[in-house]
């Protein structure tokens, strides 16, 4: 089988600070894999690698066999990797329909389709799957930060990817956005698309995810299904120090 | 997916390329057309050439800096690299206008495209100083070259369009109309989304698949053809091209101008063209009155309402309209 | 020998005009984060005052000196107060109010004074043989001399004073300056109005020597922004250096090539060094 994605040795480092250092791992097609670890441990460092907005100090990573090292963002956006950012960023002074309609405009999209009309419907049919539609012709500055949410995940599909990278998709949201969320990430891996998630709210997210891969301090310390994740002694020390272990039930 | 869509298809927003949304500029354009009928002064007609070419100027300046957010302090570059190419080969070798016109837009774009290229890597005042020491250069080549250029002076005796003033108007008009229609056309389409995404958020663009390097430099070429060829129009128009065209003040103008009108709309500019040179004209009666008004009415408009003067009046119309429909909300 | 003394003669008068413009603009850059280009309005308005009160109504040099600076000042604490604390979230928007001053500045001189190159009467008549075989003109060398001055004492009042601690410190940190009990805004005005007073201080020495004209401001505007750029936006001493390289470099180019070609060097200059390293030379804040 194809390798989907795949990274040798990735580094990168910011003078004396190694953000990530000599990372291997692999991702199937069709995966939906979580990644943890606390606060610095490099996981949107990671995410911005893959994704062309910072370049390695050394280190390879490919997909579907190309190379994606020192390639732009919308090159890799091209190739099939979309990705939503950890703090919203949305066009603002446009409307949500039109935050969607400019990934639709990517050179992959054009390929299919420039009808503007049909555009539109696309980017309406997305907005439906969110749960935005109603706010179809909001301005994105008006929404609320749940929403916000939601259209950054509506704006990633939007770029048609194979491979999604979601960052901290259920931060800032209630219960029951998390779950509607939750679900329609689920009916989107299922689907067929491969999904990479980086979250802190690891309840939620072990239900979703098949595997998780752990970093701390740049390094991976794990990789296996959500059990034995959380029965992993230095997964546990990574989040609660030396000896937590005592404070994991189950 | 068809079913989804069911409830959805009537709020789908029509395309703002619809006919129906450019009534009014379609009743401008008539009355502009319509006005030699009535006014036969050559003094006011010569005036609407000049508002007519400016228009071009500043809605070219605003597709730039208003939708890709690049901004530009220079545009004098393209206006005065298109108005003294079309004046070398008028007045040198006597190229016809309808050649030179082009080719003085071509030579800008290939300008455009020289500024565009450094300016990908610049933001803030390094691609406004940029923008300054390009034009700059010209300026100063146009000094070094002065027994070519005619120095302060500029080109006296470039050919002309015709002797007729208002074949004149009509011509003006007509570039004023293509230009800007073009523009209006672009910005509304999707790849006016584009440009307005790049503006709004770049590394936001380049994560949705935009190749933000290729819309910049190819607004950078379309906005620098458009003023060439207004700037080659202008030189033929005035039969004169010279240092004015390439100075600082320039520039300075359709920096102001555009922005006073309100920065990225395109008509914005346009009409503050109109009123502001009409007003600077007829207020020259009182000079000091003059001065103070327009040149302090754009720090005026910048710290009251900063958006310019067309979205606010549009904002202002829509909310009387919306107050005299349902006069019960408050 | 005579033209190398020559060129270093007219080339450290030309620096330190320059060094005097690009100064007060990088302070209120470095300090407040603001792209004043009306400060070269700043210069011509200086110029013009000290044209009015000194060789129109004939007043005392000292007192018209004093008048004009001072006055500038204040119209650069009125600009910073009423038109640039509005806008200073956006940069551009200071860029563009500012030119718009400028420009403003520009149309009320012209319909005062009229387009005509005014010439101003020399502060002091005399010429002097440097060096035993350079010529140099009284007011030239006391643009010289001047311009040292306040850059030395410039210098030492940022680093040596208090108040020139808490411009420092504003400029580093705005919010961590308010902790120490410094007001941000006060030392903004305080700062601009060093920063028109300097500008007035150039305008009037350099006046006699180039006149007055009410398009002197766009000339310097572009190679006062230049200097700083190339020394790094917020370095005092980056812009110094700058400053004497532009101005010696525009003059050698002058005196060998052509006054022409001499214009143009600054501005290809700095769009070469765009070019290549988009930060300046010293720059320590990325663009």
């Amino acid at each position: 089988m194809d390798v989907f994605l795949q990274a040798e040795s990735l580094s990168k480092s910011f003078g004396g600070l190694h953000a990530v250092s000599e990372l291997d791992f692999a991702v199937d097609q069709g995966e939906i894999v979580g990644t943890i670890g606390p606060n610095g441990a490099g996981k949107t460092t990671l995410f911005n690698l893959l994704t062309g907005f910072l370049q390695p100090t050394t280190g390879e990573a490919t997909f579907k066999g190309e190379s994606i090292i020192g390639k732009k963002p919308n090159q890799i956006v091209d190739l099939g990797i979309s990705r939503t950012f950890q703090i919203v960023r949305p066009f603002s002074n446009m409307t949500v329909l039109e935050n969607i309609m400019v990934p639709l405009q990517s050179p992959k999209n054009r390929r299919v389709n420039k009808n503007r009309m049909e555009n539109q419907r696309r980017a309406a049919v997305l907005l439906e799957q969110v749960g935005l539609a109603d706010k179809m012709l909001l301005l994105a500055a008006d929404l609320s930060h749940g929403d916000l949410k939601r259209l950054e995940v509506a704006r990633s599909l939007a770029a048609t990817p194979d491979l999604l990278l979601l960052d901290e998709p259920f931060s800032g949201l209630a219960t029951k956005e998390i779950a509607a969320l939750s679900d329609l990430i689920k009916s989107l891996n299922d689907d067929g698309l491969t999904i990479i998630i980086i979250e802190h709210k690891l309840r939620e997210l072990m239900k979703l995810v098949k595997r998780v891969i752990t970093l701390n301090f740049g390094v991976k310390i794990a990789d296996g299904t959500p059990e034995d994740i959380a029965r992993n002694e230095a997964v546990i020390e990574a989040y609660l120090g030396k000896g937590g272990e005592r404070f994991v039930t189950s | 997916m068809m079913n989804q869509l069911h409830g959805l298809e009537q709020s789908l927003p029509a395309s703002p390329l619809h006919w129906k949304r450019f009534r009014a500029h379609f009743a401008i354009v008539i009355l502009l057309l319509l006005l030699p009928v009535f006014v036969k002064s050559i003094y006011v007609i010569d005036l609407l050439i000049v508002c007519n070419v400016w228009a071009v100027f500043l809605s070219s300046w605003d597709l730039l800096t208003g939708y890709t957010g690049q901004i530009s302090f220079g545009h004098s570059l393209f206006i005065g690299g298109g108005a003294y190419t079309a004046g070398f080969l008028s007045f040198y070798l006597h190229v016809p206008f309808w050649i030179t016109i082009p080719l003085g837009g071509c030579v800008a774009a290939i300008l455009g495209f020289g500024l565009g290229l450094p300016a990908l890597r610049l933001k803030g005042p390094y691609l406004a100083l940029a923008t300054f020491a390009a034009s700059a250069v010209l300026h100063g080549l146009s000094a070094v070259f002065w027994l070519y250029s005619g120095g302060e002076d500029g080109l006296y005796g470039v050919g002309p369009l015709t002797r007729n003033y208002f074949v004149k108007y009509y011509w003006s008009v007509a570039l004023m109309v293509v230009c800007s229609g073009f523009l209006l056309f672009l910005v509304n389409s999707q790849y006016g989304l584009i440009l307005k995404s790049i503006r709004e958020d770049e590394s936001g663009a380049e994560a949705s698949g935009i190749n933000v390097t290729k819309y910049k430099l190819l607004t950078f070429i379309m906005s620098g053809f458009l003023a060439g060829v207004a700037g080659a129009f202008y030189g033929h128009a005035q039969m004169h091209v010279g240092t004015d065209l390439l100075s600082l003040n320039l520039s300075i103008m359709v920096v102001l101008m555009s922005v006073a009108g309100g920065m990225g709309t395109i008509i914005g500019p346009i009409v503050a063209g109109y009123l502001l040179i009409l007003l600077n004209e007829w207020l020259r009666v009182i000079e000091v009155v003059r001065v103070l008004i327009y040149s302090f009415s754009v720090v005026l408009i910048l710290l009251f309402i900063p958006r310019g003067i067309v979205p606010t009046i549009i904002s202002i119309a829509e909310t009387l309209i919306s107050k005299i429909k349902s006069p019960s909300r408050s | 020998m005579v033209t190398f003394l020559e060129i270093l003669v007219y080339g450290a008068v030309q620096s330190s005009v320059y060094a005097m413009l690009a100064v007060g603009f990088s302070l209120i850059f470095g300090v407040a984060g603001v792209v004043n280009l009306a400060h070269t309005a700043f210069y011509m308005v200086g110029a013009y005052l000290i044209y009015t009160l000194f060789s129109l109504s004939g007043l005392n040099l000292i007192f018209s000196l004093v008048v004009s600076v001072v006055l500038t000042g204040i119209v650069g604490i009125l600009v910073q107060h009423l038109c640039i604390r509005p806008l200073i979230k956006s940069e551009y928007s200071v860029m563009i109010i500012t030119v718009a001053l400028a420009m403003f500045f520009q149309e009320v001189l012209l319909s005062t004074f009229g387009p005509v190159d005014r010439n101003l009467t020399n502060f002091y008549d005399a010429t002097y043989k440097l060096f035993g075989m350079v010529t140099i003109d009284a007011q030239r060398l006391l643009t010289l001399i001047v311009a040292i001055i306040i850059i030395i004492c410039l210098w030492l009042f940022i680093k040596r004073t208090k108040f020139g601690r808490a411009i420092q410190a504003v400029a580093q940190d705005r919010e961590g300056s308010v902790f120490m009990g410094i007001n941000p805004n006060r030392v903004y005005l305080q700062v601009m109005f060093i920063s028109a007073c300097l500008a007035a201080i150039a305008g009037a020495f350099i006046a006699p020597t180039l006149g007055a004209r009410p398009h002197m401001w766009e000339h310097p505007l572009v190679r006062v922004f230049i200097c700083v750029v190339l020394g790094g936006l917020g370095s005092f001493e980056g812009t110094i250096l700058a400053a004497i390289i532009i101005g010696f470099t525009e003059v050698v180019v002058a005196f060998s090539l052509s006054a022409y070609l001499g214009e143009l060097v600054a501005v290809a200059i700095i769009l070469f060094v765009l070019c290549v390293r988009p930060t300046g030379l010293m720059g320590r804040r990325a663009a």
